[in-house]
């Protein structure tokens, strides 16, 4: 249909269209045309892609001028491929209606399959790639420096965006690295000695280069704006590496300098932790290592490698990664904590040292996307609570909007259960998790459900250990063979080829009727990628708060960093995180308005206000007070009511007019009263 | 590092835990047992490459590379020495050759090639340079005392800050207890029906949740400018109030001596009594110092005690 939004015409490619869709376009739209940043949570399955796509290609249509490009950043390659299948619809859909051939391109830069085509990114219209293109600052300098400023960016699932940040500016340094590290200087070493001997003049030529302080020419570009690397800021990159690093030989006694340093931090009996100004000076104490040369070290190593056309560039791993850390070591002297530990809390008798360089502050990684693009979207199904996500990214919106799903019938139930029938609290607190009253009553749970809901189930539990934990006393406890007679048991494990096994196996059991559950990890590969539409997951038990693992002492500085940076609250954070991760495990089940399940939330704690509150809007409006505190038996009753409604059949006509809009119904003036009531502004 | 042996008795960590390596100028390592017996009949030769050595040259072995440690001791000897910093050169690319000539005596040194004539290089440079090194130490060791007093300030600041939320915290604790024992108390004594008490109980909470709300919004203020001046001090525009008093005037000191009268200043040097004083040397004329100042006041020193009144 075409449809009328403010004043742009945009061409959607379906008959049908969802008023939540209509409202989503028209805050869109308004971000676009105030040029600012925009965060907006719109429920899973609701057709977020299809809006996203439509819109903005109506608006670079419309405006070509002001919008040059859009770069569409997704999280995985599945979900890369899905937004290409839209982007090809629409753009049939466009040759369709207006009948004259489209100049559009459209670009994926997926896998090393689909190698990135160096000057076609430059005439695309839209590019399709994974975050990493565009926050990790070692890709992003070869990736995406060319992007135009009047683009739009899109971060698509972008609920975990602050951790991307953050693990894109960590680095773990070990033993073993800097073993391999000290064969690659060897080599390094090795290879500057015979081509001294053979072909010296290569050599010199770079010094020469050096002592001129040209930077290396690089291919002419149209735009001479690009992205700015986040590790070096402007005017460093600009300056002539120093001289104390200029000849070869004096460089690779640097690096020799610099690994025996590392190895001798590496030899402590108890943890360590400091800021990155104290290592500095540490390390010029001991080894008289400036600042200066550490920031250059990876350009140096860059100009290195290529002089002397080392062809496996791989082997030399670690000590690229090394000297990323030396530069993001000198470089940053806020908002990063090292943290050198002799052995991992897991298993406190092997020495196995290793050195945590980590980035508490998210900001920094995603800053120079924020100054360069004038447009950046940031939207997902769990986005809640919207406004720490500007706090911790430390950028201004001008939207911040939060949008529920118009249902003709409500199909989704969440529910949280906080009691057994033996009116014992169930919760996964730490103190709590050995007693043997919970584990039962956590057992007795699942077994009701698995006799009362049709086909498949998914649990999800806070960790690994715990899971191990609580699967071990059902089996003692026989819960499990009762359960068994209900339903066959798969479970997820931190192996993949044994999960995907598992997950296949699971989908066959529900297709044929037998039914089936899945217990699964809140963190895990299931919990961030498979969809469980329809049938395949009709109830989603959340048994437990999935904290992270509260005693990791990056999580603790990290914390400590929030507190004083930002003055967001531990506990605040700690919350957040929680819930945000279990929004995501439950909203897994439904992909769709025609989908329905039920969502148990099998812990006490949920029924705080703190902590319902931190669920996503869409969940949030359908829990009731009465369904604050349930006891097993209560859930029961209400899960069989529920499960017994939506199996009614449901045909397209009950959704029309409530749900379900044609392009009439869209236009009429009520509709667009209802629908200007369904974004929230946060 | 740990399967490093001595080159002399062969021992490694495992057959004596608290073996100690040192290192040596040469760069070979030799544990302290065979330091102490190659010291024992006076002086010693190093066990590989024979060279001449004394023992208060060892050194414990910080690194597992002894080449290294024995770069880092050249390294920080050669860097006492030329330590000019950026801004002692005009141009970024004369400080950069300067490194890279920095760079080059250690490689000489640390690798034998050109010993003697490096040694001169040095030499040659401290002499001078000696009052630029100088300064130079001088202005480390204060940018050093700075970094360290910055540093312990930060370090104080964040405690203090930590102290602070853990208060704050504790405190809406105990606020949040005291509402509920009030409440408990209220319903025991007063008269009104427990319905409006328990509506009043609910508006303290509701309250007290707004205080907390607002608390955690606002950032805390800060209450002085970084000079230290006190924000929110109201600044007067109106002008301030002449006050007119008496000048005051300058009486020079009349000292009586009861006999001859002292020469002036400026009279000195025709009258010659300079000649019987040291000459100011330059570096006192910078500082104000004459010799007429140190002559004046010995000759006041010898009038002002000769002759007394009797009157």
């Amino acid at each position: 249909m075409k449809l009328n939004i403010e004043g742009l015409l945009v061409y959607f490619p379906y008959d049908y269209i969802y008023p939540e869709q209509y409202s989503y376009m028209l805050e869109l739209k308004r971000t676009l045309d105030a040029k600012g940043h925009g965060v907006l949570e719109m429920p899973s399955g609701t057709g977020k892609t299809i809006s996203l796509l439509s819109l903005i290609v109506a608006y670079q249509k419309a405006y070509p001028l002001e919008v040059t490009k859009l770069i569409y950043c997704s999280r995985t390659v599945p979900e890369i491929e899905k937004v290409v299948e839209e982007l090809r619809k629409l753009m049939e859909f466009y040759t369709k209606e207006t009948g004259e051939k489209n100049n559009f391109l459209a670009l994926a830069l997926s896998s090393r399959k689909n190698l990135c085509i160096h000057p076609e990114i430059l005439h695309a219209n839209i590019v399709v790639y994974s975050y990493h293109y565009l926050l990790d600052p070692k890709i992003a300098d070869l990736v995406s420096k060319e992007l135009a400023k009047k683009s739009v960016v899109v971060f698509d699932e972008a609920h975990n965006i602050d951790n991307v940040c953050i693990d894109s500016m960590s680095v773990n340094i070990t033993r073993r690295t800097l073993d391999r590290c000290q064969t690659n200087v060897d080599t390094l070493q090795n290879t500057i000695q015979r081509i001294k001997e053979t072909d010296a003049a290569k050599l010199r030529e770079e010094y020469r280069r050096l002592v001129e302080g040209l930077k290396e020419a690089n291919v002419a570009r149209e735009t001479d704006i690009y992205l700015s690397n986040p590790v070096l800021p402007d005017e460093v990159l600009q300056e002539a590496i120093p001289g104390s690093i200029r000849t070869a030989e004096h460089f690779v006694g640097f690096l020799k300098r610099f690994l025996e340093y590392l190895k001798a931090r590496l030899r402590i009996h108890h943890v360590v932790q400091e800021s990155s100004p104290q290592f500095l000076k540490d390390i010029y104490e001991k080894v008289c290592i400036d600042r200066k040369p550490l920031r250059f070290c990876a350009e140096r190593l860059r100009s290195l490698l290529r002089t002397l056309e080392i062809a496996d560039i791989a082997d030399f791993s670690p000590i690229t990664l090394i000297s990323h850390f030396a530069t993001l070591v000198s470089t940053y002297s806020k908002g990063f904590t090292i943290i050198i530990e002799p052995f991992e809390d897991k298993t406190p008798t092997i020495a196995n040292p290793v050195l945590h360089f980590s980035c508490m502050d998210p900001s920094i990684a995603i800053k120079p996307v924020f100054e360069r693009f004038q447009s950046v979207v940031i939207t997902s199904g769990t986005l809640s609570p919207l406004d720490i996500y500007p706090r911790i990214l430390d950028f201004r919106p001008v939207t911040m909007a939060s949008f529920t799903m118009t249902l003709a019938r409500t199909c989704l139930c969440p529910l949280i259960v906080g009691r057994g029938n033996d009116q014992v609290a169930m919760s996964s607190k730490f103190e709590t998790r050995e007693d043997f009253a919970v584990i039962r009553n956590y057992g007795n749970l699942l077994l009701e459900m698995s006799a009362i809901v049709p086909d498949g189930i998914v649990a999800f539990f806070t960790s690994y250990v715990y899971m191990e934990n609580i699967v071990a006393s059902w089996y003692e406890q026989g819960i499990l063979e009762n359960i068994q007679r209900n339903k066959l048991i798969f479970i997820e494990t931190p192996d993949a080829a044994e999960t995907s096994m598992a997950l296949e196996k699971y989908q066959e059991a529900c297709e044929n009727g037998r039914g089936a559950i899945l217990l699964s990890v809140a963190r895990g590969k299931v919990s961030e990628g498979i969809d469980f539409v329809h049938h395949f997951g009709r109830a989603v038990i959340m048994f437990g708060v999935p904290y992270v693992y509260t005693q990791s002492r990056i999580l603790k500085a990290r914390l400590e960093y929030l507190r004083d940076q930002f003055q967001i609250r531990e506990n605040d954070f700690l919350t957040f995180d929680a819930m945000r991760h279990a929004a995501q495990c439950v909203g897994r089940a439904i992909r769709g308005k025609t989908d329905y399940g039920l969502m148990i939330f099998a812990d006490k704690r949920y029924a705080r206000a703190d902590k319902r509150g931190k669920l996503p809007r869409w969940i949030q409006e359908h829990i009731s007070d009465g369904s604050l505190n349930l006891t097993i038996d209560e859930t029961v009753q209400l899960s069989k009511h529920f499960l017994r409604q939506m199996a009614q059949p449901f045909r397209r006509e009950d959704q029309l007019g409530l749900s379900l809009l044609t392009l009439e119904q869209l236009q009429s003036e009520e509709m667009l009263e209802k629908i200007s009531q369904i974004a929230q502004q946060a | 590092m740990d399967d490093q042996g001595c080159p002399r008795c062969k021992t490694t960590k495992y057959r004596n835990p608290s073996l100690k390596l040192m290192v040596n100028v040469c760069g070979h390592t030799l544990c302290e047992n065979c330091v102490d017996m190659l010291f024992v009949r006076g002086s010693g030769n190093c066990v590989q490459c024979d060279t001449p050595l004394r023992k208060s040259n060892f050194r414990l072995q910080l690194f597992e590379d002894p080449a290294i440690d024995k770069e880092v001791e050249i390294r920080k000897r050669v860097l006492k020495i030329y330590n000019k910093r950026d801004f002692d050169f005009s141009s970024l690319r004369e400080y950069n050759d300067y490194l890279e000539q920095v760079e080059e005596i250690v490689y000489n040194l640390t690798n034998n090639v050109d010993v003697e004539r490096t040694k001169q290089i040095m030499e040659q440079y401290q002499r001078e340079n000696r009052d630029v090194i100088q300064r130079n130490k001088v202005k480390l060791t204060r940018e050093q005392e700075e970094l360290e007093e910055i540093l312990l300030l930060e370090q104080q600041d964040t405690e203090q800050r930590r102290l602070e939320t853990l208060q704050e915290e504790q405190r809406q604790l105990q606020a949040k207890r005291k509402n509920k024992q009030a409440l408990l108390d209220e319903l025991e004594r007063s008269q009104l029906p427990a319905s409006i008490l328990l509506a009043q109980h609910k508006d303290r909470a509701a309250q007290l949740e707004t205080q907390i709300e607002k608390q955690k919004q606002s950032v805390k203020p800060t209450t002085i400018f970084s000079t230290g001046i006190p924000k929110g001090q109201t600044v007067s525009l109106a002008p301030v109030i002449r006050v007119e008093e008496v000048l005051y005037k300058y009486q020079p000191i009349n000292v009586e001596t009861y006999g001859p009268p002292l020469p002036e200043l400026e009279q000195l040097d025709r009258l010659g009594y300079l000649n019987h004083v040291r000459t100011a040397t330059p570096q006192d004329l910078a500082g104000g110092y004459t010799s007429e100042l140190a002559c004046h006041r010995a000759l006041q020193d010898a009038f002002s005690g000769l002759f007394t009144s009797l009157v």
